[in-house]
C-alpha cells in the first residue's frame, strides 16, 4: 500500500513537471508567434510603402519628363508601324572577305562557347 | 451490477433497516461519483479554453490593425496602382498625464515646426483624455519625438491614402478625408458598397480588402490629359475636357476635365472651377447633336441617305430665323447636311418627323434623364418644360437642351456600335456583361450609315483636320454659342469634337471639348471646332491609338466605298 502511494506521488510529481514544461514551451511559442506576427505586419507595411513609392516613380508623367530630358526619342508616327508579314526575307549570309581582320577572328565564338564571354578572350 | 445499484438505492431510500456499513459505503460511493463529475467538467472546460485561446489572441491583433480604417487599393485596367494605403504614425497626447505643458509644447514645436504653439498649448491644457496633436507624421519625426521622452504623448499607426499619380486620375478617383472615408468619386462609391459598414464594425482590415479594377487606362489617361493641358494653354480656353470610351462595353478608358485637382490635397477639390465638367456640368452640345437627329431620321425609315432638304432660305419660325454657318443656299442631300453641318437641314428633318417622335427618340437614347454612373456626382439635363416645335427645331442642331457630355458620349456610342445603348461605367466590364445591360435603340443598318457619315465628315466635311493617316477616323464637330446674360454670345463658344476610331468598325469614341477657346493667328482668328477641338482630337488619336492596340492601316477604302462594301455584306 505504501509502495503504491509512493509510486502515485512520484507519478504526480512527474506529471506536474511535464505539464509545467509544456506550459513553458507553449508560452515561448506564443511569444514567437506574436513576434512573427509583428514582423509580418511590419514587412507588409514596408511592402505597401515600397509599392506606393514604385507607383510614384513609375507614373507616366515622371517617365515622360525623364525621357524628354535624357533621350532623343520621338513619339511613334503611324507610318512607322508595319505588319509582320510584310517584313522582308532574311538577307543571305555575307560572304567573308579574304583578308579578315584579326580582332574579328578573336571575337568570333568557337564551337563550344556557351556564354557571352569568348573562349579565346581568356 | 443491477443488484448492487438496487441495494445502493434501497440503502439510501430506506436508511433505517440497513446495515450501517453498507450505508456508509453507499454514501462514499455517491460522493465519489459527484466529485468525479465536477472534476471532469472542469477538465473539459480547461481543454476547451486551451484550444480556443489561439482565437482570442488573433482577434486582438486584428482590432489593432483596424484602428486606422483600411481601404482597398484602386488599380487601373492593367493593374497599375491609382490609390493605395500606407501606414503612417499619428501623434496624440493624453493631457491628464502631461506634467509640464510648456516644456512639452516647446519640445514638440522644435521637432514639428509647422505645429501652431498656441493651439497645442490649448489642447494640452484641456482636461480631455485624448487629443490628436498631428495626423500623419513621418517616421523620422516619430523617432525624434520618441527620443524626447515626453510623458503622456504617444503614437497611433493609421492608414494614409496615397495617390501616386497625383492629379492625373483625380475626377474618377475622388478623394478621402483625414479619417480615410471617401468623400467624392470612386472612393465614395466604395464606401457605399458596404465598406463604411465594415469600418463601423471595426472589421475593415488589410487582409479583407480586394483591390478594385477601374476601366481607366493610366497611360491613355495621362496622354489625353497632357494633350488637353497643352490645348487649353494654346487656345487660351477657360477649360478643356475629354473622354475616351469603349463604344462596345461602355467602359470609360480615360476621362479628363482640366483644370483638375490633386487628390493628395483635397482642399483643391472644393474649388468650383475644378469640378468634373463631363459629369457634373451640362452643356448645349451644338452640332454634335445633329448626329442624333440624323440617326433618328434614318432609323425612322422615312428619310434615306438620298433624301434631300431645302436649305436655300434661312428657316423662319415666329420671330426667330435659323441660319447656316457654312451656308450653301441650295437643296442639300442628307450626307451634305451632315458634312456642311446645316442647321436648316437638320431642323427641317426633325420637323418632318414631329415633336413627339423627336422627344421619344432622345428619351430612348437617355438624353433626357439624369445619367448615373459609379460616380456620386451627376447632373440632371436641362430639358425645356414645354417642348414645342421651336424646341425641336433648335434641339435638332444642339441648342435648347443641355446634357452632361458623358451622356452625349453614351448616345453617340449607341449610334455607331451597331445600335446598342450601353450605360457607361468606370469599372472594368467584359463584353458579355455589356451585352446583358445593352438596349437596342436603333437598327444595325442605321448604325452602318452613321459610321459612313462620320467618316465622310472627316474626309470632306468640317473635321478634315482629324484625318490622321492610317487610323480611319470618323467624327462630328460641334460649336455651340454660350448663353451670356440671356442671349447667345457670338464670341464665347463651346467647341467639341466627337471622333470614332476606327470608323469602319468602331472600338473607341473620343470626345474633346474646349470651353471658350480664342481665335489664334494660325487659325485665322476662327474659334470654331474645326480649328481647335479637331486638331487637338487628331493629336490625341495619333498618340493614344498605339496604346489602345489599334494598328494603322493604309489600304482603306474611301467612305463611299465603305458603305457599298457593308451593304454587300449585309445582303
Amino acid at each position: 500500500m505504501r509502495l503504491l502511494n509512493i509510486l502515485v506521488i512520484g507519478a504526480l510529481i512527474l506529471a506536474a513537471s511535464f505539464v509545467y514544461k509544456i506550459k513553458f514551451d507553449s508560452t515561448l511559442q506564443a511569444e514567437r508567434v506574436a513576434k512573427l506576427r509583428g514582423e509580418l505586419r511590419r514587412e507588409r507595411n514596408a511592402i505597401a510603402v515600397l509599392r506606393a513609392e514604385w507607383a510614384k516613380l513609375d507614373t507616366p508623367g515622371r517617365i515622360q519628363g525623364l525621357a524628354d530630358r535624357h533621350l532623343a526619342l520621338q513619339p511613334v508616327k503611324p507610318n512607322q508601324f508595319d505588319k509582320l508579314d510584310r517584313l522582308p526575307e532574311k538577307p543571305s549570309p555575307v560572304v567573308p572577305s579574304p583578308d579578315r581582320d584579326q580582332i574579328g577572328v578573336m571575337l568570333a565564338p568557337g564551337p563550344d562557347t556557351t556564354g557571352s564571354v569568348p573562349r579565346t578572350g581568356r | 451490477m443491477e443488484g448492487r445499484w438496487q441495494r445502493l438505492l434501497r440503502s439510501l431510500l430506506y436508511g433505517h433497516d440497513v446495515d450501517r456499513n453498507v450505508k456508509a459505503k453507499a454514501r462514499i460511493g455517491l460522493a465519489i461519483v459527484a466529485f468525479a463529475g465536477i472534476f471532469s467538467i472542469i477538465a473539459i472546460r480547461l481543454v476547451m479554453f486551451a484550444t480556443t485561446s489561439e482565437g482570442h489572441g488573433g482577434r486582438r491583433s486584428i482590432t489593432q490593425d483596424a484602428v486606422a480604417t483600411a481601404r482597398p487599393d484602386i488599380l487601373d485596367r492593367n493593374g497599375e496602382i491609382l490609390a493605395t494605403d500606407v501606414k503612417t504614425p499619428s501623434l496624440f497626447a493624453e493631457p491628464r498625464k502631461i506634467i509640464d505643458v510648456d516644456e512639452a509644447v516647446e519640445l514638440l514645436t522644435a521637432v514639428l515646426p509647422d505645429l501652431d504653439a498656441n493651439e497645442v498649448r490649448e489642447r494640452l491644457s484641456s482636461k480631455r483624455g485624448f487629443v490628436w496633436l498631428k495626423r500623419e507624421i513621418t517616421a523620422s519625426q516619430q523617432h525624434e519625438i520618441h527620443r524626447l521622452g515626453i510623458p503622456g504623448v504617444g503614437f497611433l499607426t493609421e492608414n494614409k491614402r496615397v495617390y501616386p499619380n497625383g492629379p492625373v486620375v483625380s475626377h474618377e478617383l475622388g478623394h478621402v478625408n483625414i479619417d480615410n472615408q471617401g468623400i467624392a468619386g470612386i472612393e465614395k462609391w466604395l464606401d457605399g458598397q458596404g465598406l463604411a459598414a465594415l469600418h463601423m464594425a471595426g472589421l475593415a482590415t488589410d487582409q479583407l480588402q480586394r483591390p478594385v479594377n477601374l476601366s481607366v487606362d493610366l497611360r491613355v489617361q495621362f496622354a489625353l490629359r497632357d494633350e488637353l493641358i497643352a490645348a487649353r494653354d494654346k487656345y487660351k480656353a477657360k477649360a478643356s475636357a475629354g473622354i475616351i470610351a469603349d463604344v462596345n462595353t461602355g467602359e470609360i478608358i480615360a476621362m479628363v476635365s482640366e483644370p483638375d485637382f490633386d487628390p493628395n490635397n483635397p482642399r483643391e477639390a472644393t474649388d468650383p472651377n475644378r469640378l468634373n465638367r463631363l459629369t457634373t456640368g451640362v452643356y448645349e452640345m451644338g452640332s454634335t447633336f445633329k448626329a442624333l437627329t440624323l440617326a433618328m431620321a434614318l432609323d425612322s425609315g422615312r428619310v434615306s441617305l438620298s433624301s434631300s432638304f431645302d436649305a436655300r432660305m434661312p428657316l423662319r419660325y415666329g420671330k426667330f430665323e435659323i441660319h447656316d454657318y457654312h451656308a450653301q443656299k441650295r437643296v442639300l442631300s442628307v450626307p451634305e447636311i451632315f458634312t456642311f453641318s446645316s442647321n436648316i437641314g437638320t431642323a427641317r428633318m426633325a420637323l418632318s418627323l414631329g415633336v413627339d417622335y423627336h422627344k421619344a427618340f432622345l428619351k430612348k437614347l437617355g438624353q433626357l434623364d439624369r445619367l448615373r454612373t459609379e460616380l456620386p456626382e451627376s447632373a440632371e439635363p436641362l430639358v425645356p418644360k414645354h417642348w414645342g416645335e421651336l424646341n425641336t427645331v433648335t434641339i435638332a442642331f444642339g441648342h435648347g437642351l443641355s446634357v452632361a457630355p458623358l451622356q452625349a458620349v453614351m448616345g453617340i456610342s449607341a449610334l455607331v456600335n451597331g445600335g446598342k445603348l450601353v450605360p457607361p461605367t468606370l469599372l472594368k466590364r467584359d463584353q458579355p456583361e455589356a451585352d446583358r445591360l445593352a438596349q437596342r435603340v436603333i437598327k444595325p443598318e442605321t448604325a452602318e450609315k452613321m459610321r459612313y457619315l462620320m467618316r465622310l465628315n472627316v474626309e470632306r466635311g468640317t473635321a478634315t483636320r482629324a484625318n490622321v493617316a492610317g487610323y480611319y477616323v470618323g467624327g462630328k464637330t460641334g460649336t455651340s454659342e454660350k448663353v451670356v446674360g440671356g442671349h447667345y454670345s457670338k464670341t464665347k463658344v463651346l467647341t467639341s469634337f466627337t471622333a470614332i476610331l476606327p470608323a469602319d468598325k468602331p472600338r473607341y469614341l473620343l470626345l474633346v471639348m474646349l470651353d471658350e477657346p480664342q481665335g489664334l493667328p494660325e487659325t485665322h482668328g476662327f474659334a470654331t471646332s474645326g480649328w481647335n477641338a479637331v486638331p487637338v482630337g487628331a493629336q490625341v488619336i495619333e498618340r493614344v491609338a498605339p496604346l489602345l492596340d489599334i494598328s494603322p492601316r493604309f489600304d482603306l477604302p474611301k467612305a463611299d466605298q465603305m458603305l457599298l462594301v457593308s451593304a454587300k455584306e449585309m445582303r
